[in-house]
C-alpha cells in the first residue's frame, strides 16, 4: 500500500542544526557550527523559556518553525510528539531526589516528568485543543512518529505536526543513552493535494532493513549518535539533497520506504 | 469492507486480582483491592492498589533483558483469561505481521531506574546489573508484549499520562483503517513506583484513606497498578462489544489541573458521540475517570452535565483498583465492557456521603439493567482527554 503525503513545513533544533538554513548548509557539506546559539521558542515568554523543562526547550523551536513554514497557526494541526526517552534531565532529577530525600520532590518537576510534558506544554502554548499526543518507541521513535503521522493524515484528512526528539542524557543515564547531541526535527504532513507543499513523499510500509543514500559525514555522525536523528535522511529527501529511497526501519514491525514523489 | 472493530478478547489484572472472573466477584461482593501502603521503600501514610504476586512472576528466560516490575505485571496480566491462546489463534488466522501492538503507560520501568539510583549511592555510574536499556524507556511494555506474543505489526507506546491506555483504542483503530494492520492487541501497563507515590504526595493529591470518588469527603487519590489487554479486530465470532466511537482532545490549560469548565472533557465526549453517530440519550452508563480528588470529580461531573441533559448512571473504578495512571484507560474500558456484557452497571465504592445535586447520577449501588452503549472517560496530566464508546455487539 502506497501513500502520497505532502510536506508543508519542517523545522529543526540541534547543535549546529538550528533551522532549515543550517540543515541545507550541512546537506551541502559544510561543517556544523556547534557553537551556535540554541534555537528559541517564540511561543514562550522569556520567563517561561527559562523555567520550561528541557524537552519543551528542545522541541518547541522545531515545531514552531515547521508550523510557520506550513503557514499554519501552531494550534491548528493535530500534533504527535515522539521520543524514545522523554525528558532525561527530569528523569535524572526525579531518581536522584527519590534516592536521597523523596519528601523533597518538587511538585512542578513531578508534573513535568510525564512523557507528555512537551506535548502538554505545546497544547497550552499553541492553544491546541485538538488531539496532541505523545509516543515512545525507544530507538524507533522517528519511524513510529512518522508512521503515526501518516496514519493520522490518512484517517483524519487534515494537517498533522510530527515532532521527533531526544535529548542528550545527564548523569548515570548516559550509560543507557550515550547520545552526545540533542536532536529534534518537526514536520507538518498533510494529505496529498493540500497545496503549498515543499515536497510530496511517497511512503510505503515494507519489510526491508534500514538504509539511505549517504549523507555528509557530520550528518551521518548525528544519525549514529541520537536515534531521533534517523529522521535526517527523510529531511534530506524533502530538501532534494539526495535521490532514491530512504528506509526507516523499526526493531519489530513494518519499515517505511520513503521516496520523493514527482 | 466492514470497518467496524470489535473487542474479541480482554483481560485485566489489578488490585482486586487477576482475570475477569475475579473482577466480577469483587464487583459482586463490593470488595476493594486497596490496602494500607506496604510498597517498600515508600513510607507514606496512604492506601494503594498493589497487585499480589508481581514480585514472584518470572518472565520467559529469553526475555530476561526486560525484567522489571512493570513487565512482570504485564506478564501476569497476559496470562489471564486465555489471552495468550486467543492471540495465538488470531496470529494463525491473520499472520503476526498484520497485528499491531499499542499499549499505554505513564511510569513504565522507572521503578528500576529509581532502584539503580538508590544502589548507586554517591557514584556516577549504574551498577552493571542495573544496565537494562530495554527497561528504562517508556516503550518497555509495548516492546515486551509484542515480543512475548510474537506480534510483528506496528509496535508503539502512547504515554499521555492517565489517558494513555484509552487512546490506544483510537490509535489501533487508525492503524487498521489506514491498512497498516488487520487487528491489534491494545492495553495498558503501569506499576507502582516511588516517582508517582512521592510525586502525587508532593502535589498534595494523595489521600490517607481508601479513595472515595464522588463522596462529599473525598480528599485525594489512592495510587494503584494494573495490566490489561484487549484484542481489537473486525468480524470476530464473538465479542465483548464494538468500539463505536472515540474522542481525543486537549485542555490547552494547565499541566496538572483540568480546565475548570471541563472544556477538553466535553470536547472528547462530544467527538466520541459524533463518531459513533449517537445522541447523548443513547448512552446507558458512564464509566467516569473519577480520581477522587476534590476538583477532578467536580469538573468531570460538570462536563458530563454539559453533554448530557440528564446524565445516565455512572461510577468510577478507583475504589476497586486505585488510580492506575497509564493503565487507567484499559481498566475503565474493561469495567465498561463488563457492564455492557453482564447487564450490571457497577456502582462507586466508598461513597458514604453522596454528593446531592451535581453528582446525583453517580451510582452507590449496582444496577441490573441492560444497556446498549457505554461511555468511558480517561483524562490526564497535560490536559490530555480521551472518551471511548462501546456498543453491545
Amino acid at each position: 500500500m502506497s501513500h502520497r503525503i505532502d510536506i508543508l513545513g519542517l523545522g529543526l533544533a540541534a547543535p549546529g542544526l538550528r533551522d532549515r538554513a543550517s540543515l541545507q548548509a550541512a546537506l551541502a557539506g559544510r561543517p556544523l557550527e556547534t557553537n551556535d546559539k540554541p534555537s528559541t521558542s517564540s511561543l514562550l515568554s522569556p520567563r517561561e523559556r527559562r523555567r520550561a523543562p528541557a524537552a519543551v526547550k528542545l522541541s518547541f523551536p522545531a515545531a514552531e518553525q515547521a508550523c510557520a513554514m506550513a503557514g499554519l497557526e501552531p494550534g491548528e494541526p493535530l500534533a504527535i510528539f515522539s521520543s524514545g526517552m522523554g525528558d532525561l534531565d527530569i528523569t535524572d532529577y526525579m531518581c536522584r531526589t527519590l534516592a536521597e530525600a523523596p519528601e523533597l520532590l518538587s511538585p512542578t518537576r513531578f508534573h513535568n516528568s510525564v512523557h507528555n510534558a512537551a506535548s502538554g506544554y505545546w497544547s497550552i502554548g499553541a492553544g491546541a485543543t485538538g488531539d496532541v499526543t505523545a509516543l515512545s518507541a525507544w530507538r524507533d521513535s522517528a519511524a513510529l512518529g512518522l508512521l503515526e503521522g501518516m496514519t493520522r493524515c490518512l484517517t483524519d484528512a487534515r494537517p498533522v505536526l510530527v515532532v521527533v526528539y531526544d535529548d542528550r542524557a545527564v548523569g548515570p543515564m548516559r550509560d543507557l543513552w550515550p547520545s552526545e547531541h540533542a536532536f529534534c526535527a518537526a514536520l507538518v504532513l498533510a494529505p496529498a493535494g493540500h497545496g503549498g507543499a515543499i515536497a510530496t513523499l511517497q511512503i510505503d510500509a515494507c519489510r526491508e532493513a534500514a538504509r539511505h543514500p549517504a549523507l555528509p559525514e557530520a550528518l551521518e555522525a548525528r544519525i549514529e549518535d541520537n536515534p531521533a536523528a534517523r529522521l535526517l535522511p527523510v529531511l534530506a529527501l524533502i530538501e532534494g539533497a539526495i535521490d532514491g529511497e530512504v528506509v526507516l526501519a523499526a526493531e519489530r514491525g513494518p519499515s517505511l520506504r520513503v521516496r520523493r514523489s514527482a | 469492507m466492514n470497518s467496524d472493530l470489535f473487542v474479541s478478547a480482554m483481560t485485566l489484572c489489578a488490585a482486586p486480582g487477576a482475570g475477569l472472573d475475579v473482577l466480577r466477584r469483587a464487583l459482586a461482593e463490593r470488595r476493594s483491592g486497596l490496602r494500607p501502603n506496604d510498597f517498600a521503600p515508600c513510607t507514606l501514610n496512604t492506601w494503594i492498589g498493589r497487585v499480589e504476586g508481581v514480585e514472584d512472576t518470572e518472565l520467559p528466560s529469553e526475555l530476561r533483558g526486560f525484567d522489571c516490575r512493570n513487565n512482570r505485571l504485564a506478564e501476569l496480566g497476559l496470562r489471564g483469561d486465555d489471552f495468550i491462546e486467543r492471540v495465538e489463534i488470531l496470529k494463525s488466522r491473520l499472520g503476526a505481521e498484520r497485528i499491531a501492538c499499542v499499549t499505554g503507560t505513564s511510569t513504565a520501568g522507572i521503578g528500576s531506574t529509581e532502584a539503580a539510583y538508590r544502589a548507586m549511592g554517591q557514584g556516577e555510574h549504574f551498577d552493571p546489573s542495573f544496565l537494562l536499556p530495554r527497561v528504562h524507556t517508556p516503550h518497555t511494555s509495548s516492546a515486551y508484549v509484542a515480543q512475548r506474543l510474537g506480534l510483528n505489526g506496528p509496535v508503539m507506546t502512547i504515554s499521555t499520562a492517565c489517558s494513555s491506555s484509552a487512546k490506544v483504542f483510537a490509535a489501533a483503530a487508525r492503524l487498521i483503517e489506514a491498512g497498516l494492520a488487520d487487528a491489534a492487541v491494545v492495553g495498558g501497563v503501569d506499576s507502582l513506583c516511588q516517582s508517582v507515590l512521592y510525586g502525587f504526595h508532593s502535589l498534595e493529591l494523595v489521600s490517607e484513606h481508601p479513595c472515595r470518588p464522588f463522596d462529599r469527603d473525598r480528599d485525594g487519590l489512592s495510587l494503584g497498578e494494573a495490566a490489561g489487554f484487549a484484542i481489537l479486530e473486525r468480524q470476530p465470532e464473538q465479542a465483548f462489544g464494538r468500539l463505536a466511537g472515540w474522542g481525543e482532545s486537549s485542555d490547552a490549560h494547565h499541566m496538572a489541573s483540568p480546565h475548570p469548565e471541563g472544556t477538553g472533557a466535553v470536547a472528547a465526549m462530544r467527538e466520541a458521540l459524533d463518531r459513533a453517530g449517537l445522541d447523548p440519550e443513547a448512552i446507558g452508563y458512564i464509566n467516569c475517570h473519577g480520581t477522587a480528588t476534590p476538583m477532578n470529580d467536580q469538573v468531570e461531573a460538570r462536563a458530563i452535565r454539559q453533554v448530557f441533559e440528564t446524565p445516565p448512571p455512572a461510577a468510577s473504578t478507583k475504589g476497586w483498583t486505585g488510580h492506575t495512571l497509564g493503565a487507567a484507560g484499559i481498566v475503565e474500558a474493561v469495567f465498561s465492557l463488563l457492564a455492557l456484557n453482564d447487564a450490571r452497571l457497577p456502582a462507586g465504592l466508598n461513597i458514604e456521603q453522596p454528593e446531592d445535586a451535581w453528582a446525583d447520577f453517580i451510582l452507590t449501588e449496582a444496577r441490573d439493567v441492560r444497556v446498549d452503549h457505554v461511555l468511558s472517560n480517561s483524562f490526564g496530566f497535560g490536559g490530555s482527554n480521551c472518551s471511548l464508546i462501546f456498543a453491545r455487539s
